[in-house]
């Protein structure tokens, strides 16, 4: 591996100081699940790194003004355990039970995941369908982006150089919603996803679909929305007829490709099963009204 | 067969290993350290195919590392596989590239007093390379035109040009083939193709070696033959074999990858003695899975029968994608029309196996040799004969099989002795009754999402490579049995154990033997130098060839035992026996008609000592001269999902004829293992390779399609039983297990998925996504 320094602040300022200062030389490191790989295989040269997991600030779970909020250095193995994750970010739970192994599980970080912005990334998901945000510090202050808006595409984000992710947020999920992750591997376990699925649906007191929304990982550039699919489904029962019609449409909004994992046309097909089983789910799931 | 009258065999008992290994406290290859010791790094090749311009190590040196290169090593080319006789063993390697001819491949090596410094020389180490096309399909590697990957490679001694990148093929014809098939009624073929698929084995590659200061090396390896190692490092380095001492270490899995000499053995020496100090060198785990593959196969093969089911001969043609280098392709070509001609009784055949040189990871053993590839084909058209044929599959395979009595020559032409022992009739009637057979589903009348599919395939694997002849495949063992002064046995042996407990199996044959209690058995230690020859753990040999030398040498120190007592006794050594006093907790010598004429094996044990006589052992070589089919067959239940193409195992029976079971607890574990080894082949596993000759996966697990395990069959689902067997020429009735445990497994789920899709595979892996499309252009989809 090659050579490097490692910069290690105590405290959040500090961090920020020194990215203000040595940015873009400057590479924020957590779990380095990505990041040391890609330096064993020289895909990327990393002049300074920043470890970060002294940082208190990013780490811990908690309730506010109604959201949840996530440090960005929270393991993915925490939210396996964490209480608040189970109750009002189960997806999340679910998509982290099924990311990669117990070993990566242990290191790697949700801020990591979504900062190395892999079309894969399994906790991307979940949170596009809860309507998260992620929260940017820098010296000049925070600033928060909508999580479809902060993947660009592979390994590319808004984060400017001089930013810390430093925390995930999203509003509790409704009484009378529902929705679930599945990711399809070349196995059980220790796999990278070949396509993932989020949904998250909320009825209204007569039953009907009030809001839907359906993620797709593995199938573009980025993490999408399928929002075509969300459309059609608002004011209707959540029928198999018109949950077909879902996973139908989801399948035409990908863009996926062919590689060692899977075929594109493969992905397109998964997509429809895995948006299919998600939705009849969930709409089983909510207890329709007394 | 009835267990009770032996002491030790067929009783579930605690291997010796199994604190240490539980514990944590085992030492494998890569846990040595030694006092003065630095670390290896190899310098990996980033191209696939390239002539090495030029290496320059000066920056690498300037940071005081030991740096070797082509310049460096002894300029000898050998096969790291020396199973086969010398005169008929190909040579095509060095220890580092001359010129390369697969990526990752060792162009240099390094070491340094950390492993940090190796890893920062290695990089410092400027390589200029002439990149050459690369090849990676076999079809295209033997077309006219086609670069060549080698000009000439050894036969022997003598240097042969290659041609159109054939490293060599063989041709079998027996009976008359033509006629054969003019007379069949009905004809059957199909055209398979199977994947190069790594081994996957727990342990990375390691090794330590110290150079001695008589000029000799002491090598700890991972490796299945100490043996070997040590000829082959005394044959490249000219050194006295006497000076060359290799140590067994405890191997985490090989599945056949350490059947030769690892690519890092030969370094890490070359490495040692130009440093003067010992050095350990490890390969990690994306260079390991460049190092070694299962052999890749286009198989062709027709079967020809009567309509009452009679097979009546066979034509073959396999095509073995064997990769950058040549690790004795020759007899796994012999093999593996053995492996036909030995699962059913073809007495016309007509093969022509050819082995092709590709930019790819060398191609070696891999649980079964052919075996599973063959099977596949075999036993895929074996179904389909059936059905043609509008007969049972299972009674089809029961009127064909080689049996008790018939000639079997699994390991090739030259391997031919006759089969003694057969449980296949019970095998396959206690299978179907567990997997409720006559009530399988019938292909194509299903419909719906999730569709149940049955399926048979039944295989064997020899139990060694003896023969009554010695052939070109060298097998046999060596073990050396002795009592201690406080009667307690060491059994020493070369022989190693892959992780499937062969030597505890070798422990409780001679406590069997020896009427001794199996805790007073030591398995001691073993090194070249104070061990007799074992060639090495493969061909499901390990309990049948090892444990057949330790049971003569054991049966020699049973007459030593009993005419040491004799001379003691006063009694006729005749007039004597030996037995097992369980009060006493150890064996006993007494003469049946005088009672009070007893001395314990202690007793016998400690008056030699004291009164300066002798210690009792015995050392023996045995070459078993049989080769007894290890019988398995494989009943799977599968549900095959159409929405995604997953398929599920839902029961399996596994049924083995090992003859005597040694360790049932072991036993089924081979069983176990088997079907999930195989589970992965039929299903999951394959290497891809870029057009640039690098793997897919880039040696990373994540892609690497090896099943894990949530993949695996839950253990209450396989039903696993045993032949009620016993084969004469094994110690105590016993043959082999391991390789025959996976061999049918793949062919199996193959007709499982059939049975539940109606639509046949005839390439591996039968992956979700092959199984999705052949569904849509059945147009059975929904």
């Amino acid at each position: 591996m090659p050579e490097f320094d490692l910069l290690m602040p105590q405290t959040l300022p500090e961090a920020l100081e020194m990215l203000g200062d040595r940015a873009p030389d400057l590479t924020p490191l957590a779990g380095g699940t990505n990041v040391i790989v890609y330096m064993r295989e020289d895909r990327h040269r990393y002049k300074m790194l920043m470890d970060l997991t002294r940082l208190n600030e990013l780490h811990g779970v908690r309730r506010e003004d109604g959201h949840l909020v996530l440090g960005s250095a929270t393991t993915i193995a925490e939210l396996l355990t964490d209480p608040l994750i189970a109750e009002h970010g189960a997806l999340l739970r679910q998509a982290a039970a099924v990311f990669a192994s117990p070993l990566v599980r242990n290191r790697a970080t949700v801020g990591g995941n979504l900062v190395d912005a892999s079309p894969a990334a399994d906790t991307a998901p979940p949170l596009l369908v809860m309507n998260a945000e992620v929260e940017l510090a820098s010296q000049k202050g925070v600033r928060r982006v909508p999580m479809d808006e902060f993947m660009v595409g592979v390994n590319e984000t808004l984060r400017q150089p001089e930013e810390l992710l430093v925390s995930i947020r999203w509003p509790l999920p409704a009484t009378r919603s529902a929705g679930g992750f599945s990711k399809i591997g070349l196995r059980k376990g220790a796999v990278c996803s070949v396509v993932s699925a989020a949904v998250m649906v909320e009825k209204d007191e007569d039953g009907l679909c009030q809001s839907a929304r359906i993620a797709l990982g593995a199938v573009a550039t980025r993490p999408i929305r399928a929002y075509a699919a969300e459309e059609i489904l608002v004011g209707q029962p959540l029928k198999p007829q018109i949950i077909d019609l879902a996973g139908q449409l989801s399948a035409e909004t990908v863009k996926p490709i062919d590689d060692i994992r899977g075929s594109a046309d493969y992905r397109r097909r998964m997509v429809e099963v895995l948006v299919r089983r998600l939705l009849s789910r969930a709409a089983q799931e909510i207890v329709p009204r007394e | 067969m009835d267990h009770s009258k032996f002491n030790v065999l067929g009783k579930a008992t605690q291997r010796k290993d199994s604190v240490a290994k539980v514990t944590g406290s085992e030492r494998y290859s890569i846990d040595i350290q030694l006092p003065r010791m630095i670390y290896g790094r190899i310098l990996s090749s980033p191209y696939a195919h390239a002539r090495i311009k030029g290496v320059d190590v000066q920056d690498a040196e300037a940071m005081g590392a030991v740096c070797i290169t082509f310049d460096d090593i002894p300029h000898v080319r050998y096969n790291e596989r020396i199973i086969t006789i010398p005169s008929v063993l190909h040579k095509d390697h060095f220890i580092l590239a001359d010129k390369v001819r697969r990526m990752a491949e060792a162009v240099a090596a390094v070491a340094a007093e950390t492993e940090a410094l190796a890893e920062k020389a290695v990089r410092a180490i400027k390589v200029e390379y002439e990149p050459l096309p690369v090849l990676i399909d076999p079809f295209q590697a033997m077309q006219s035109g086609a670069e060549p990957i080698y000009d000439t490679i050894l036969w022997g001694e003598e240097e042969i040009q290659v041609e159109n990148n054939i490293a060599c093929s063989r041709q079998v014809e027996e009976g008359d083939v033509d006629q054969a098939f003019a007379e069949a009624d009905v004809i059957v073929e199909g055209t398979f193709k199977t994947p190069k698929i790594y081994h996957a084995q727990m342990e990375p590659k390691s090794v330590v070696c110290r150079p001695e200061s008589d000029g000799g090396l002491t090598i700890w390896p991972t490796t299945q033959s100490i043996h070997n190692v040590r000829i082959l490092l005394g044959e490249i380095f000219n050194i006295p074999l006497s000076k060359v001492n290799v140590k067994r270490v405890p191997i985490g899995g090989t599945f056949g990858s350490s059947i030769q000499m690892n690519s890092v053995i030969p370094i890490c020496a070359a490495l040692a003695l130009k440093a003067r100090r010992p050095v350990k060198l490890t390969l990690t785990r994306e260079e390991d899975m460049h190092d070694h593959t299962r052999y890749g196969t286009w198989i062709a093969l027709k079967l020809a029968a009567k309509k009452d089911g009679t097979l009546l001969g066979a034509k073959m043609e396999l095509v073995a994608d064997i990769g950058a280098h040549n690790i004795q392709p020759y007899s796994f070509l012999g093999v593996c029309v053995g492996w036909l001609v030995s699962l059913y009784k073809l007495p016309n055949v007509r093969y022509r196996g050819t082995a092709v040189y590709t930019n790819k990871a060398p191609s070696c053993a891999m649980q079964g040799f052919g075996n599973p590839q063959v099977t596949f084909a075999a036993e895929t058209l074996m179904d389909e004969l059936a059905e043609k044929l509008g007969t049972d599959s299972l009674e089809l395979r029961l009127k064909n099989y080689i049996g008790l009595g018939d000639t079997f020559w699994g390991q090739g032409p030259l391997v031919r002795s006759i089969v003694q022992s057969d449980g296949v009739p019970e095998l396959l009637r206690q299978g179907a009754e567990i997997i409720d057979w006559e009530n399988r589903p019938k292909p194509g009348s299903q419909s719906g999402r999730f569709r149940r599919g049955v399926g048979l395939a039944r295989g064997f694997h020899t139990s060694s490579a003896g023969a009554p002849q010695p052939g070109d495949v060298i097998d046999f063992s060596g073990a050396m049995v002795k009592v201690n002064q406080d009667g307690s046995v060491d059994v020493i042996t070369a022989l190693m154990d892959h992780g499937g407990g062969t030597l505890d199996a070798l422990a409780k044959i001679a406590a069997e033997a020896l009427c001794v209690p199996l805790e007073k058995v030591n398995l001691a230690p073993a090194e070249t130098r104070s061990t007799v020859y074992d060639c090495v753990t493969h061909a499901t040999r390990g309990v049948y060839a090892g444990g057949g030398a330790v049971l003569k040498a054991a049966e020699g120190v049973r007459q030593e035992l009993l005419e040491t007592a004799a001379h003691y006794l006063n009694v006729m050594p005749d007039a004597l026996t030996l037995k097992l006093d369980k009060q006493q907790s150890q064996g006993v010598v007494y003469a049946p008609s005088i009672p009070e004429k007893r001395m314990t094996i202690s007793e016998i044990a400690t008056r030699c000592w004291t009164e300066s006589w002798k210690t009792i052992a015995t050392v023996e070589s045995y070459r078993p001269v049989n080769c007894p089919p290890a019988y398995v067959t494989v009943f799977v239940e599968v549900e095959v999902d159409t929405w995604t193409g997953e398929v599920r195992t839902k029961r399996a029976a596994m049924g083995s004829d090992c003859g005597t079971v040694i360790n049932p607890d072991m036993a089924v574990g081979q069983l176990e293992g088997g079907l999930s080894k195989g589970m992965g082949y039929a299903l999951c596993e394959c290497n891809q390779w870029e057009p640039d000759g690098q793997i897919a996966s880039r040696g990373y697990w994540v892609d690497a399609k090896t099943p894990a395990i949530g993949e695996t069959p839950y253990v209450q689902d396989i039903h696993s039983y045993f032949a009620d067997s016993y084969e004469p020429s094994g110690p105590f009735g016993a043959k082999g297990i391991g390789e025959a445990a996976t061999n049918p497994v793949a062919a199996a789920y193959a007709n499982a998925v059939y049975n539940a899709i109606n639509i046949r595979f005839y390439e591996l892996p039968i992956t979700p996504e092959v199984i999705l499309k052949a569904v849509e252009e059945k147009g059975q989809s929904k």
